[in-house]
């Protein structure tokens, strides 16, 4: 339980983090080439991870699906809308929008049990902590709006 | 609003992401995973990119190679990701990244750190961020 949730500490930072340094890319080169070199060196540090973990054992994969092999366009969908949004928006701005939607859609996934996820009843109890979330987000977003153009 | 609906839509993707991704590793294990989607949308990417020439100016060599390391980050972004939703759950899950991905952004604007136009910190934005996590408190109560 505390590692899943330090894992997603980690991930957020990290997130955040890629999506500055990908907007400096994008300022000199262009969205595409910015969006396959992200993601080129995305497979290059995966593979890195893998071998230095599991040697050769990394080869032996199980069961592929044909879907499997279109799940990466999902990675071009998000660093192609990421970095239009940072061009036009504050990245304050643009990341709070980002994430409502982020929860909008976990929420829904969540209660729906989609893709072999366990499934997690929409209740009550949930409905407030996700819009105390939103809440929180909200004041956040508002009360920095004043320093922005 | 063509902003907003660029980040709308890479909010759905980036979930997307997750939930796919949790999906797939559960077939072909976690690191394959991550090197499977990063190299498939590499291909994407740069079959797009042949058609659409948009290097503009400066090009690589103008930035500063910290930057240029951005991409490798998806490695323990992935793998984090997938073994959080398969403990956590994908609501408590984003909720953490979304705390985690503001409270970063926050310090970064009000530090003006990478180059970023320095923002001042009020005291609004350390309430909002507490409620975020008392909302994370009340969905795991």
């Amino acid at each position: 339980m505390l590692v899943g949730m330090a894992l997603a500490l980690l991930a957020g930072s990290l997130i955040s983090l890629q999506n500055i340094f990908n907007s400096k890319v994008n300022e000199r080169v262009g969205s595409w080439a910015t969006t396959t070199f992200v993601l080129g060196m995305g497979f290059l540090a995966s593979l890195l991870m893998g071998l230095l973990t599991q040697g050769s054992h990394l080869l032996e994969v199980g069961q592929m699906q044909p879907w499997f092999w279109f799940s990466g366009l999902i990675g071009v969908g998000v660093v192609t809308s990421l970095v239009q949004a940072m061009k036009r928006l504050r990245p304050t701005f643009a990341i709070s929008i980002v994430l409502t939607a982020q929860l909008g859609f976990a929420l829904w996934w969540d209660s729906m049990g989609w893709m072999g996820l366990d499934k997690i009843p929409f209740t009550v109890h949930h409905l407030f902590g996700v819009l105390m979330i939103i809440g929180g987000m909200l004041v956040f977003k508002w009360s920095g709006q004043s320093h922005r153009a | 609003m063509k902003g907003s609906m660029f980040a709308i839509v890479g909010g759905a993707f980036l979930t997307l992401q997750g939930v796919a991704n949790t999906r797939i590793s559960e077939s072909i294990g976690t690191w394959q995973t991550a090197i499977l989607t990063q190299f498939t949308g590499f291909l994407a990417a740069f079959v797009t990119l042949l058609f659409i020439r948009d290097t503009r100016r400066g090009g690589f060599r103008a930035v500063k190679p910290l930057y240029l390391a951005g991409g490798a980050f998806a490695a323990i972004i992935i793998s984090s990701n997938i073994t959080a939703i398969q403990q956590i759950g994908v609501t408590l899950t984003v909720a953490i990244l979304m705390i985690a991905q503001l409270c970063l952004t926050f310090l970064i604007d009000s530090n003006g750190w990478f180059g970023v136009t320095r923002q001042k910190m009020k005291l609004p934005q350390f309430l909002g961020i507490a409620m975020m996590i008392a909302g994370v408190v009340i969905l795991k109560l």
